[in-house]
């Protein structure tokens, strides 16, 4: 199976190892990811003021492209590109200002006909569970998992469609199906204090102390995520306050790639603050 | 801007009424920023049904993340998140911006994500 695929820009640069993590764990699942020939930026945020189309131009742009792809799929594992490309699918396609202005600027002709898919959907709905247990070693046996779904893939629930915006539990069923124990704590939709980082570090703190400390209360040795900005906010901080809890936060594909038995250059754990190799290379089968 | 237009022009710019607001304080319960905010959500809305210009300028509408969780558990099914916004476009329309690269520490700058500093630039600065 082959699926039109999204990196976004932070996955070339910061996060290369949920780039390639992501396509190798999926394409030891069967389904290859085509990187589009041509993409930018995503906008990053949706704009939330209505007159502000500007801000919906470029993923409209990647989106419309990614519609001759063929195939009317479209993959990204960013949470903040899998949000706004969502978003702005949903406007196109349920408002008709949205769609006829945005087709005249980029002088297209696009409806919102693609379905952009993350891939914990593609793990779950197109690959199934079934599939990934029997490719996996079982490595994760015992091993105690956090998931961290943090605010941009669930909410908000209309729009996004993803899971149950309360209590998601996607990543929960990949992991247990992998032989993980993945805990159950009250945080995992919880948000990191996102971009605030720039501008309110102290709330950036305060927010991972909660999360990791509500992770490490229920005896998690690892934490997952498919954000990028997530994944920095909870693990780089901890070079500058040593006492926030240490556990290893990476990406879920990381993990998911460490079931599969996939190569360790494959997955650039070694870009993380808080080393999570210790804990997982061991367990490749 | 007179005085009793603020809730209008809000609803011009993000299509939400704060005069559906019951006060019952769930966004307040729920935001992400509420500890680091001058007045939280709850009183943002109430300061905006009593046509109080002051919420123009709030600390709290810099401190949000627009992480969404007012929006999804509002009882009243408002979607706070672009009320907020609201108040900050006003803001930045007028060259009002908190979030200035220059002050960004550049060993801060050279490590975060670059979706970190997209995102943080259309939110924060004009």
């Amino acid at each position: 199976m082959k699926i039109p695929y999204f990196p976004g820009c932070t996955l070339h640069s910061r996060a290369k190892g949920l780039d390639s993590s992501t396509r190798a764990s999926l394409a030891a699942l069967g389904v290859e990811l085509n990187e589009l020939p041509q993409w930018t930026c995503c906008g990053t945020v949706f704009p939330l003021a209505l007159d502000n189309y500007m801000g919906m131009v470029a993923a409209a742009r990647i989106l419309a492209n990614s519609s001759r792809e063929g195939g009317g799929k479209l993959a990204t594992v960013c949470s903040f590109c899998y949000h706004v490309l969502k978003r702005v699918n949903h406007a196109i396609k349920h408002n008709e200002e949205v769609r006829q202005k945005l087709n005249t600027y980029l002088e297209e002709n696009y409806t919102g006909e693609v379905q952009v898919l993350h891939p914990l959907e593609i793990c779950r709905q197109e690959v199934g569970l079934e599939v990934i247990k029997e490719k996996a070693a079982n490595s994760l046996k015992g091993l105690k998992v956090a998931c961290y779904y943090g605010c941009m893939l669930v909410r908000p629930a209309a729009e996004m469609q993803f899971d149950d915006p309360e209590n998601p539990s996607i990543m929960e069923e990949i992991f247990s199906a992998l032989g993980a124990e993945v805990v159950d704590y009250p945080h995992k939709t919880a948000c990191c204090g996102s971009y605030q980082i720039l501008h309110d570090s102290g709330l950036v703190k305060q927010k991972a102390q909660e999360i990791l400390g509500s992770a490490a209360s229920k005896g998690a040795e690892v934490m997952v995520t498919s954000c990028p900005l997530c994944q920095f906010n909870l693990d780089a901080l901890r070079e500058s306050y040593p006492e926030l809890p240490r556990i290893p936060v990476v990406y879920f594909t990381q993990l998911l790639g460490i079931a599969l038995s996939l190569p360790e250059e494959s997955l650039g754990l070694q870009e993380h603050y808080v080393d999570a190799r210790p804990l997982l290379l061991g367990r490749r089968g | 801007m007179v005085q009793q237009d603020i809730a209008s022009y809000i609803y011009q710019i993000s299509g939400q009424n704060p005069f559906l607001c019951m006060q019952c304080g769930t966004c307040t319960a729920s935001c992400t920023g509420r500890e680091a905010m001058d007045f939280p959500p709850r009183t943002v809305m109430r300061m905006l049904q009593m046509g109080n210009l002051a919420v123009l300028d709030l600390k709290s509408i810099w401190v949000c993340s627009t992480c969404l969780i007012c929006t999804a558990r509002c009882p009243r099914g408002i979607d706070i998140a672009r009320l907020m916004e609201a108040l900050r476009v006003i803001n930045l329309r007028r060259g009002r911006e908190v979030l200035v690269a220059e002050k960004i520490p550049p060993e801060l700058l050279l490590k975060v994500p670059q979706m970190a500093l997209t995102s943080g630039f259309r939110k924060l600065s004009a």
